[in-house]
């Protein structure tokens, strides 16, 4: 049967074109879009991102939304250059649903893996040449095995299964430390903990991630602006609403010693 | 010997009779507007005859199962590309039957060297707001209508007037997916008790009488539901919904054999639930 039901396949037919290689001029500053977190907590996955884009020294944007549903059950977070990761994320979403619609049955937890990683393998050459690296973090729930998993990628599409926590982009080293700390000598390894504890664990990570890194935006409580929090159960992705991470951001993150 | 122009005309009135024959086997399809978006019904034997193309579009089709697999396709491949190189609001119901797939039937249907579709097609379209929900019919020669809150297909014409003439009469205003899902089902049996007579009468020759004695009565609406339990003994019933108050961006959605037997009558639960 071949590549029946493949997208992107179709799409390269049409003449469509992904990840050309482009060499970046010097002094030029590519936007980026920095800090995703996923890890396990007891309900399922919980992925979240900083809501800042940057160009070197510049604030580009500051209501990113890095976490983007591909479908009912997965998503992926992205780092790096947003318009590939946005791109790679349209041609995902359309190619679970046209698989879906023409197989007549929803693409396996590890088909939508692999087109992860075979996207970001065509892409190799602009990842390389400066103008199209993309970092993400892929979480979904796997119905085979009934469970949420984590996956993480390296620019050139290797994956590696996240299997208590992932994270990616410029503010990642600080707040891989404080996973790796929190998980092996905290109370309760992050696994155990609940929907509310989970949520305010990461509002806490970002937290920390913007204070040691300027190119990840915190909570900025002026603007009402707040991180994207996504929840994956097998119920389906559900957003964490900015009204819940408000009263928890000012009772469990500010000064809360 | 078609090049001449008469015998083309007459080659193709030959393709007509020799469609509308194909059809005679085929299980009727309903669709109409409900108060939460679009239902669609059939029986099946064997192959499915609804489905999903694109995120508020649905496909019920009568005809050839290779010849409804193969416009499907080009469907689904015309509807993702498009909303992908544009957007997923530019992939409407409209431009891919006018645009996309009838020139193709009506071409097929005229080369008469070539083998034509044998199918009859209904788009269902969720808009923005109900008022812009829109059901599209496309007929083995490529003709299409347009229409809103109901169409059917059926083998002929008379199974497809008598149909459209029950959902007139009875269709409420607003309308539940029970409520609807019920009319549907009565409506599929009014078309397949339809086809049966119309087979008996051309077997029979039996004539222009026994129709219009016929056509004047409409079974109860026990008998019709009757009919179709004793039709689902050895079939599939197939329910789809375009609905929308869906979760994200696909509204299309089967109707599983839990969810068939709490909106129908008692007596159908052993023979949806199979």
């Amino acid at each position: 049967m071949g590549m029946q039901g493949d997208f992107f396949q179709l799409l390269k037919e049409q003449g469509y074109q992904f990840g050309q290689p482009a060499a970046a001029g010097s002094g030029v500053d590519l936007p980026s879009a920095t800090t995703i977190l996923a890890f396990k907590y007891r309900d399922g996955v919980l992925v979240a991102g900083d809501r800042r884009a940057t160009a070197g020294n510049m604030v580009m944007y500051d209501r990113t939304d890095k976490v983007l549903e591909i479908d009912r059950h997965s998503v992926m977070a992205i780092a790096g250059v947003p318009a590939t990761a946005y791109e790679m994320v349209r041609i995902l979403e359309h190619s679970f649903k046209y698989y879906r619609r023409t197989q007549l049955q929803e693409l396996s937890f590890e088909g939508k893996l692999r087109a992860v990683s075979k996207l970001l393998k065509e892409n190799v050459a602009a990842a390389l040449a400066g103008t199209g690296a993309v970092v993400p973090v892929f979480a979904g729930y796997d119905f085979e095995q009934g469970a949420a998993k984590i996956f993480f990628y390296d620019i050139l599409g290797a994956e590696f299964e996240g299997v208590e926590y992932a994270v990616s982009g410029s503010g990642s080293p600080t707040i891989r430390g404080i996973l790796h700390y929190v998980n092996t000598w905290g109370e309760r390894p992050l696994v155990a903990l609940n929907e509310e504890e989970a949520t305010v664990q990461a509002l806490r990570l970002l937290t920390s991630a913007a204070e040691f890194d300027s190119a990840t935006g915190g909570v900025n409580r002026e603007s009402n602006l707040y991180p994207v929090i996504k929840l994956i159960t097998h119920e389906g992705v559900r957003v964490v609403p900015d009204d819940r991470l408000k009263p928890l951001f000012e009772s469990k993150v500010v000064r809360h010693v | 010997m078609y090049e001449e122009p008469y015998r083309w005309v007459e080659a193709v009135g030959n393709r007509r009779t020799y469609l509308d024959e194909q059809f005679r086997q085929g299980s009727p399809v309903v669709a109409l507007g409900y108060d939460g978006g679009l239902l669609l019904t059939t029986v099946s034997k064997g192959t499915s005859k609804l489905y999903e193309i694109y995120d508020r579009i649905a496909l019920g089709g009568m005809g050839h199962p290779a010849d409804l697999e193969k416009l499907r396709f080009s469907l689904l491949e015309m509807a993702h590309t498009e909303g992908f190189n544009r957007s997923p609001s530019d992939v409407t119901g409209s431009r891919l039957v006018k645009y996309g797939i009838a020139p193709v039937i009506k071409q097929a249907f005229e080369e008469v060297y070539k083998a034509p579709f044998i199918v009859r097609i209904v788009l269902a379209e969720l808009g923005q707001k109900p008022e812009k929900d829109t059901l599209l019919t496309i007929n083995y020669d490529g003709t299409f209508e347009e229409l809103k809150e109901y169409a059917v297909l059926a083998a002929t014409k008379q199974a497809q007037a008598r149909m459209q003439e029950y959902l007139k009469a009875q269709k409420p205003s607003p309308c539940t997916l029970e409520q609807g899902l019920l009319l549907a089902l009565r409506t599929w049996a009014i078309g397949s008790l339809a086809h049966q007579q119309d087979s008996a009468e051309a077997a029979a020759d039996g004539g222009q009488e026994a129709r219009r004695e016929t056509a004047a009565s409409i079974p109860d609406q026990a008998a019709l539901l009757a009919h179709l339990r004793e039709v689902l003994a050895d079939k599939t019933l197939e329910c789809a919904v375009l609905e929308r108050q869906q979760v994200g961006s696909s509204k299309y959605r089967a109707l599983k054999p839990a969810e068939l037997a709490r909106l129908l009558p008692g007596d159908f639960q052993a023979v949806v639930a199979r």
